[in-house]
């Protein structure tokens, strides 16, 4: 299946996130003789309000880089990238970003980290102060609302980072691997939270993760990418009621599917191929 | 179940840290103790004479004898105000020096190599330079506070501001953070920890370049009544001045630099004991 067709599930919904055919080079730091690197290959897709979306891939595959150019923190080489009908350009609040690290303000308390983008977007200091409180109780925190990053857990931290991006109210979240440091309870919890917080807010999630469990658990649909560079190799509608958990009998076959899918990405060959158009 | 942990894990850390600084108010009391005793042992011993080497007591009596002549106060308020005005300069002009490395590279790069250099440079060999250029004055003391304590406030901002983790800037760039907010707002008070203990640094530079100076140039301050203890051959002043200048050095390090210092790490979990 292209990037291009959609499939049915929440087809009367409108297109939020539009990405046509994407590319992205990086230039060969060896040597202007050696070739560039493309991390992109025409990627193209839709995601439609309200969607959650999960993208899994080999490690190394630009998912990423992917992200990095929705939110506007990266450029890209070629195609177009439209959030609500508006061609992405530097970075605006439209979008809110989850990063696999740890990117909670170590001077502020929670409640401030979370009405931090508030505060940047000149929302007075009551108001703000009010909604903070608001998501850091979605994210189930109230009683941390006064602490200092330190003195969180990384399942926490990851939940005010949560809260502090839909404090934007972003038409589009961005979570990047967001769970891939935690252990593996902790993953669970948060897995299930995510859900829970989809449901409830109805926001747009895309989601890139390289665990095909995770992908199969949280998407309503999961885009599989290539190894680099990488295209939309297959696209896999999980039409489950939530919430879903890792070992949902209904999910494994198509967990089965995409493994098998992802084993045929022979990693070792794609870079043999590479090193040989090197020399 | 996981939050309760933590609370308990965060309250018992709390009272460590509070049962760690009574015990560093003792040692101090205790230490200064110590010290006094030995004096007096020595004294006691007769290795010098007892104007050249006096007892603690006779000691204790010049220091009323010298606040009531009034010396110790004018003293002091010269010494005070030169170290706030000097050490405020050093503040300012390293600061600014500093943003402007981080902001015109090659600018920074130059200033880096440079003010290692200088940073080396022995304090007091400014003075012959301040005296002739500037003259044998305040501003010619003031000098040689700001020429040695603003190159490590500068190496600090530059390089606080420079190790900013990139992590925070994507985050609040994202969070549609401009230009000037993402330096005031995360570049800032992410480098707080290297700011402080270039500041607390710098403090210990101006604070020995100034009495040096003070001494070198006969000022109405510290130095002076030291130089001027040693030139009368009056060993009982120049005690009494010697406490003075430490405990103002220990009374602004203590209360000052270190209490900032240990508010930002505290804020930032550094001090964490590690398991």
């Amino acid at each position: 299946m292209d990037g291009g067709v959609y499939p049915p599930i929440l087809a009367g919904n409108e297109r939020i996130l539009q990405v046509r055919n994407l590319t992205k080079v990086y230039p060969n730091p060896g040597g202007a003789d050696l070739e560039d690197l493309v991390v992109l290959d025409g990627i193209s897709f839709d995601v439609r309000e309200g969607e959650f979306v999960t993208i899994v891939g080999p490690s190394g595959s630009g998912k990423t880089t992917l992200l990095n150019i929705i939110a506007g923190l990266e450029s890209y080489d070629g195609g177009d990238v439209v959030v609500s009908g508006h061609q992405v350009s530097g970075s605006g609040t439209d979008i809110a970003m989850i990063f696999q690290e740890d990117s909670l303000f170590p001077w502020l308390n929670v409640q401030d980290n979370v009405a931090f983008g508030l505060k940047q977007r000149g929302v007075p200091k009551d108001e703000r102060g009010k909604m903070a409180s608001q998501y850091i109780e979605l994210v189930g925190l109230t009683k941390f609302a006064k602490s200092y990053t330190h003195q969180l857990s990384g399942g926490m931290k990851q939940r005010v980072a949560i809260a502090r991006g839909l404090a934007m109210n972003p038409r589009v979240l961005l979570m990047d691997e967001p769970f891939g440091a935690l252990d593996v309870l902790t993953r669970e919890t948060l897995q299930y939270q995510i859900q829970e917080i989809h449901e409830r807010t109805g926001k747009t999630i895309l989601f890139v993760t390289h665990d095909v469990r995770e992908a199969a658990t949280l998407g309503d649909r999961v885009i599989m990418f290539s190894h680099g560079p990488a295209k939309i190799k297959e696209q896999y509608l999980i039409d489950l009621k939530r919430p879903r958990n890792v070992e949902d009998p209904a999910l494994t076959g198509t967990i089965g599917a995409i493994l098998k899918n992802l084993r045929e990405e022979d990693v070792f060959a794609t870079d043999k191929d590479n090193l040989g158009s090197r020399e | 179940m996981q939050q309760t942990k933590t609370t308990s894990a965060a309250e018992s850390r709390a009272r460590r840290e509070r049962r760690q600084s009574l015990i560093t108010a003792f040692d101090i009391a205790i230490g200064i103790a110590i010290l006094v005793a030995a004096w007096q042992v020595v004294y006691w011993l007769r290795l010098w004479p007892p104007f050249l080497f006096p007892s603690p007591s006779s000691t204790a009596g010049e220091f009323v004898a010298l606040v009531r002549a009034g010396t110790l106060e004018s003293a002091l308020l010269g010494t005070l105000w030169r170290i706030v005005i000097g050490f405020g300069l050093a503040l300012a002009l390293g600061f600014g020096t500093g943003v402007l490395m981080v902001h015109f590279k090659r600018f920074g790069r130059l200033m880096g190599s440079f003010s290692l250099g200088l940073q080396s440079f022995p304090s007091l060999a400014w003075v012959p330079f301040a005296i002739l250029i500037i003259g044998l004055n305040d501003a010619g003391m003031i000098f040689v506070v700001v020429i040695s304590s603003v190159f490590s406030i500068m190496m600090s901002t530059y390089s606080g501001l420079r190790n900013t983790p990139s992590i925070y800037l994507k985050a609040a760039k994202n969070m549609g953070t401009g230009n000037l907010s993402l330096f005031g707002s995360v570049m800032v008070p992410a480098a707080m920890p290297s700011l402080i203990s270039g500041a607390r640094q710098a403090w210990s530079f101006a604070w020995h370049a100034l009495i040096g100076a003070e001494m070198l140039m006969g000022a109405i301050g510290l130095g002076g009544v030291l130089y001027a203890g040693s030139e009368f051959l009056k060993m009982n002043e120049v005690i009494v001045s010697m406490i003075v200048i430490f405990a103002i050095g220990l009374v602004a390090d203590r209360l000052l630099f270190y209490r900032l210092e240990e508010r930002v790490r505290s804020v930032w979990g550094l001090n964490r004991p590690i398991g």
